[in-house]
């Protein structure tokens, strides 16, 4: 990241060693790391959720944005934003009244999204071609104000999941004790959606939008078999998304591949790898299975309060 | 069992509550008040209506006709609600979640201490407090999609009281938790009443061990079909033992 920064403030390329020596290796670096980092942030939430789509589903809205954005002459990452963030809110709406079924209301917008992408783009003046950079990212040829956009939003991605993430943790494992509990569930998932469209947008141009969910949902599903904890989790996931970036971009640069089919491959390859092998040596999946069935005795056989008697710390100070 | 002061301010009532699932009607004209310090539990047998009592009185559900107040107000109005505890059904949650025991835990706080602040001392102690209300502090770092069914159930239990309530509903705790987990269970809830004065209503189709620690019983099919003392339900030959057997050969026989 550090390149891609050093290259907006006008300073020389950074003397990075191969494949990343050249500056736009760093630029592409740059803006692939903040969504190799960010997109599986949002991505644990939205597994946990049960919505691995969502990615995709505004992925194909975001592109009916870029399309209208083409037609109406206007910068097409605003109209993106603008037709994905509302399209998120709108995926929530249909889910949270239960008007649609999770995996339907995605449906819509994924059909409807490309339609709407290729029609719009159809009547623009590049015809529907172009559109086509968007479909699968063009992360070699950003510019130093593209990063700059990107490595912006990765902030306030970053940012709003600090100051956010307990409670959007809370919402997402039980979001009816969280309603009793009197926290804000509805904000708190808009405020999930919008990020996710955020997310999005911001990586367009990294891996297209036919591809960013898989940056959404993989590197989680990997760090998913590898960690104990949530914080373990999203910690894991930016990691595994970061090793995604760099190393396909390596391969591309290696063998002249599709830079952000090669990131999402090296994603998909790294959760094979883990599946096998975390497997064979005992990561969480086989606690799972060693788990007792609900209703019989506890795992440790005595439990080690067993003599607690309650006159804990604080007792009768209510 | 009851603690002084029992007679106060309701903290959970219901004023002639129905409700019905379009032309079928779940519950008809329920009064029921829980007061502080009071352990109560609600139950009857399955299809009688207790999940929808429930749901109405925490407000998840808005009654055709009668009022519901929590702690004195509509659900809606009030304000701090985190001094409602509330522990769902342990087997509609999907806890194969990523997350250790003292992050679900921590989850519980997470209202009362104000959704857009970071965790301070205070909210870290009374983690460690609620895990050790439910003898759970060992299994702090593990995994809760590695624990039994009674461990989970504590967790929830835990996530609950973490954020100190005043009230404390449960639905449905004791349903496949193992024997031991259950007396803990029963320990941690009498603890709660007398030492904090906490107001406990359990929703349960068994009672298992806390059947003889209650202060009050009421048993609903639709409606309220009593309300009083386990002794007097007793005197009536009405045992709410393990699965709480009598129970529906009772109501049968009332409405003989």
């Amino acid at each position: 990241m550090s390149g891609g920064l050093a290259g907006i403030a006008g300073l020389a390329v950074l003397p990075l060693p191969w494949p990343f020596e050249r500056e736009y290796m760093q630029l592409a670096l740059a803006a692939g790391l903040v969504i190799g980092i960010c997109a599986p942030l949002i991505g644990t939430f939205l597994v946990q959720q049960r919505l691995s789509l969502m990615g995709d589903g505004i992925g194909h809205l975001a592109l009916a944005g870029i399309a209208a954005g083409l037609l109406l002459e206007v910068w097409p990452v605003w109209s993106a934003m603008v037709v994905a963030a509302v399209g998120a809110l709108s995926i929530e709406w249909l889910r949270s009244r239960r008007r649609a079924t999770s995996d339907l209301a995605l449906a819509l917008w994924f059909y409807g999204g490309i339609a709407g992408g290729v029609v719009l783009a159809s009547r623009s003046t590049g015809g529907s071609g172009a559109i086509l950079p968007y479909l699968f990212g063009s992360i070699l040829t950003v510019d130093r104000s593209e990063v700059l956009l990107v490595v912006l939003l990765g902030l306030g991605i970053v940012v709003a999941v600090a100051a956010f993430g307990r409670t959007l943790f809370a919402i997402v494992i039980d979001e009816e004790s969280a309603r009793v509990a009197g926290l804000p569930v509805g904000a708190g998932n808009a405020l999930l959606a919008v990020l996710t469209a955020v997310t999005v947008v911001a990586a367009m141009q990294v891996v297209g939008v036919l591809l960013v969910a898989a940056l959404m949902v993989l590197p989680v599903a990997t760090s998913r078999n590898l960690a104990r904890s949530f914080r373990g989790t999203l910690a894991g996931a930016a990691g595994i998304g970061a090793f995604a970036v760099v190393a396909g971009l390596a391969a591309a640069r290696q063998w002249a591949l599709a830079p952000g089919g090669s990131i999402v491959l090296v994603a998909a390859g790294t959760f094979a790898v883990v599946g096998v092998v975390g497997g064979r040596t005992g990561t969480r999946r086989t606690v799972l299975v060693e788990a007792p069935a609900p209703g019989t005795a506890p795992v440790t056989g005595r439990d080690p309060h067993e003599d607690h008697d309650h006159d804990h710390p604080g007792s009768g100070s209510g | 069992m009851t603690a002084a002061g029992a007679t106060g301010p309701a903290v959970l009532a219901a004023h002639g509550v129905s409700f019905a699932y379009g032309a079928d009607p779940a519950v008809t004209a329920v009064d029921l008040t829980v007061t502080p310090g009071e352990f109560v539990a609600l139950v009857g047998p399955n299809g009688s209506g207790k999940s929808t009592l429930l749901r109405l009185l925490l407000g998840l559900l808005t009654p055709d006709a009668g009022t519901v107040e929590l702690l004195g107000h509509p659900p809606r109005a009030l304000r701090e609600r985190w001094r409602v505890g509330y522990v769902p059904q342990r087997r509609i949650l999907d806890l194969d979640v990523p997350a250790t025991v003292t992050e679900v835990v921590a989850s519980g706080r997470t209202a009362r201490r104000g959704w857009w602040k970071p965790p301070r001392p205070a909210d870290r102690a009374a983690v460690e407090h609620a895990l050790d209300a439910v003898a759970i502090a060992d299994l702090r770092r593990r995994p809760v999609g590695a624990l039994s069914g009674g461990q989970q159930q504590r967790v929830l239990i835990a996530r609950a009281l973490v954020a100190e309530p005043t009230v404390l509903v449960l639905d449905e705790p004791i349903a496949g938790v193992d024997r031991e987990s259950q007396r803990l269970f029963r320990d941690s809830l009498v603890h709660l009443v007398e030492h904090h004065d906490t107001a406990v209503l359990l929703v349960s189709h068994e009672l298992g061990a806390v059947a003889d620690d209650l202060d009050r019983v009421v048993v609903l099919q639709r409606r309220v079909r009593f309300d009083g003392p386990p002794s007097e339900l007793a005197a009536t030959g009405v045992h709410l033992g393990v699965h709480a057997d009598d129970l529906p050969r009772w109501l049968e026989d009332l409405q003989a």
